[in-house]
């Protein structure tokens, strides 16, 4: 036991970056992040077995389907990092164990980053860089590409670190029981911005006018606006989130539909941008 | 003023650095390059128009402000929003000498970044499909077992094959588009009057497709039925008290440190936690 292998910073500084750049980028609807994470894993199992045979046997390990949101999934290739070298020190890990690991998590973790880092991040990073660019500024982009890439650069750097140091109760905090407080309150910040979001961004307003008398008419978007201001932008996303979940439409198909109801809209008076040349 | 060769094949180049699944990596292609409001200024900067290809990326950037791939499932394409969709709109706005900043050209910009970004879908299912070809030869090099082939081969079908596949589907498509756009935007401009219902509907679709983007987003965070109060204070905070986006986030954050506590409290005292939690569970069941 006195000289137990170790991956070296150098194997493990190339795993990192094999995975962070080369994670989808040879991706099909077949295998889509699986061979980012072969040659992510491959500086890593080269270097801990001696004889080619072992290294051909424990690369075909991760020849499974593997897809995650890959920025927070870097944890899980730190992760295997981390287990491959148990198992080349003798640890009796087989490949269903190590794959089992990759399968449990990846789902979890897809939703998370998908939420998280797709969903609330970026939007609020992009929300912050679209207030500074007002007037086609540069320092709205700059702000966006400085903050973005520092933030997932360290960001994945400490998710890889943690996933080999850690190994599995590292990933599990993140994805168990324990973080549910912090997950639902993440998730909270996001839903609340996203209503701003809606009311700040959307702008959709009705030219429909139902005329009275000669001299007195019903203005609908003065009606709606004395109910709740805004009203329209609230009920269009709401009806597109109606269709996206309770109907199981594709966003493309509710952008069509949504191309009809503007084509209807415009025929009966009820949209109509007032633009000319 | 059209688009010369020389911009073309660099937005060609742009178009295979920016696309999901694209060369230029996750994080610094698909997530930066590929974000129009960065994309705008890689246009501006290529065509000599800063500006105005901000203030168009900042129009399709909304509409697009969370655009969340699970599973792969693509709708739209980010190579053609950003490297096709913003050019496209640039010399829309100036053919019809519209105001950059106005209302008009920002609806304008949209509707053609989510017109082009749709049709775009193609070329991403086109790159995809490529693409299995070089992982067949990265599964043969894995059959034959000799670590020195696999050794050669992943890297190779990993970073340098799927450049074949950009090639054909998103470096000759960007270019051939951009260098044919001038006179497809002139014809637009001939045969489409701003007050014809097909200007209209396109103005208009431009207005509604934000909806879309933000009902995305709210896909991944709304779980159950409540959860839209929490949107709808959001969304209040905005419409009706005038809050910034910066000023929501911080309130919501307040509100998110007050929710951190009830939860941890809950985790903390189980006895007390066990009734609500059966019931919660049963709801969230259903709604899932």
């Amino acid at each position: 036991m006195a000289d137990l292998k170790k991956v070296s910073a150098k194997a493990r500084k190339s795993a990192f970056r094999n995975w962070i750049y080369g994670n989808l980028t040879c991706f099909s609807q077949e295998h889509m992040q699986t061979f980012g994470y072969l040659a992510a894993m491959l500086p890593v199992v080269d270097e801990l077995y001696d004889n080619d045979e072992d290294k051909v046997k424990s690369i075909s390990t991760y020849r499974t389907f593997f897809n995650t949101e890959p920025q927070i999934g870097t944890m899980v290739v730190g992760l295997t990092v981390g287990l491959e070298e148990a198992r080349a020190n003798g640890e009796p890990l087989d490949d269903d164990t190590i794959n089992g690991i990759r399968a449990g998590l990846m789902g979890p973790l897809a939703g998370l980053g998908d939420s998280i880092i797709v969903g609330t991040f970026i939007p609020i990073l992009l929300g912050i860089a679209l207030g500074l660019s007002t007037g086609g500024s540069v320092l709205g982009p700059l702000f966006y590409v400085l903050v973005w890439n520092l933030a997932m650069y360290f960001g994945m750097k400490f998710a890889f670190n943690q996933g080999y140091e850690l190994g599995g109760s590292a990933v599990e905090a993140l994805v168990g029981p324990q973080s549910a407080a912090l997950r639902s309150s993440i998730v909270m910040v996001g839903t609340m911005v996203i209503g701003s979001v809606a009311a700040t961004w959307i702008n959709i307003t009705t030219a429909l006018e139902v005329p009275f008398s000669a001299d007195s008419s019903l203005v609908l978007q003065d009606t709606l606006d004395s109910i709740f201001p805004k009203l329209l932008n609230f009920f269009f996303v709401w009806l597109c989130w109606w269709l996206m979940t309770k109907r199981k439409m594709s966003p493309t198909l509710v952008m069509g539909l949504l191309v009809v109801v503007a084509l209807v809209g415009v025929l009966v008076g009820f949209f109509n941008p007032g633009l000319s040349y | 003023m059209g688009i010369n060769i020389v911009q073309a094949v660099l937005l060609g180049l742009f178009a295979c650095l920016a696309s999901l699944p694209g060369m230029g990596g996750t994080t610094i292609g698909n997530y930066t390059l590929g974000r129009p409001l960065v994309g705008g200024l890689v246009v501006g900067l290529i065509m000599g128009d800063i500006q105005t290809g901000i203030i168009v990326g900042a129009s399709i950037q909304l509409v697009y402000i969370a655009l969340v791939t699970p599973g792969g499932t693509v709708s739209a394409d980010v190579r053609a929003v950003t490297y096709i969709g913003i050019p496209l709109a640039i010399l829309a706005i100036r053919a019809q000498g519209l105001d950059p900043s106005s209302e008009a050209a920002s609806g304008l910009a949209a509707s053609l970044g989510a017109a082009v970004g749709t049709l775009g879908t193609v070329l991403f299912y086109g790159t995809a499909t490529m693409n299995l070809v070089w992982q067949g030869i990265g599964w043969k090099a894995m059959d034959g077992g000799n670590w020195k082939t696999i050794k050669k081969t992943i890297p190779l079908v990993d970073f340098v094959l799927p450049w074949i596949s950009h090639i054909a589907f998103s470096f000759i498509p960007t270019v051939v588009i951009c260098l044919a756009g001038e006179s497809m935007v002139g014809l637009m401009k001939d045969y489409l009057p701003m007050d014809g219902v097909a200007m209209k509907t396109l103005f208009t679709v431009g207005s509604l497709l934000p909806a879309v983007g933000v009902a995305i987003l709210c896909k991944q965070v709304i779980q159950k039925p409540l959860d839209w109060v929490t949107f709808g204070l959001g969304f209040t905070l905005a419409a009706v008290m005038g809050c910034n986006l910066i000023a929501s986030a911080l309130i919501a954050v307040f509100f998110a440190l007050i929710n951190y506590k009830v939860e941890q409290l809950k985790t903390a005292r189980p006895a007390l936690a066990a009734d609500a939690a059966a019931t919660l569970d049963d709801e969230e069941e259903e709604d899932i």
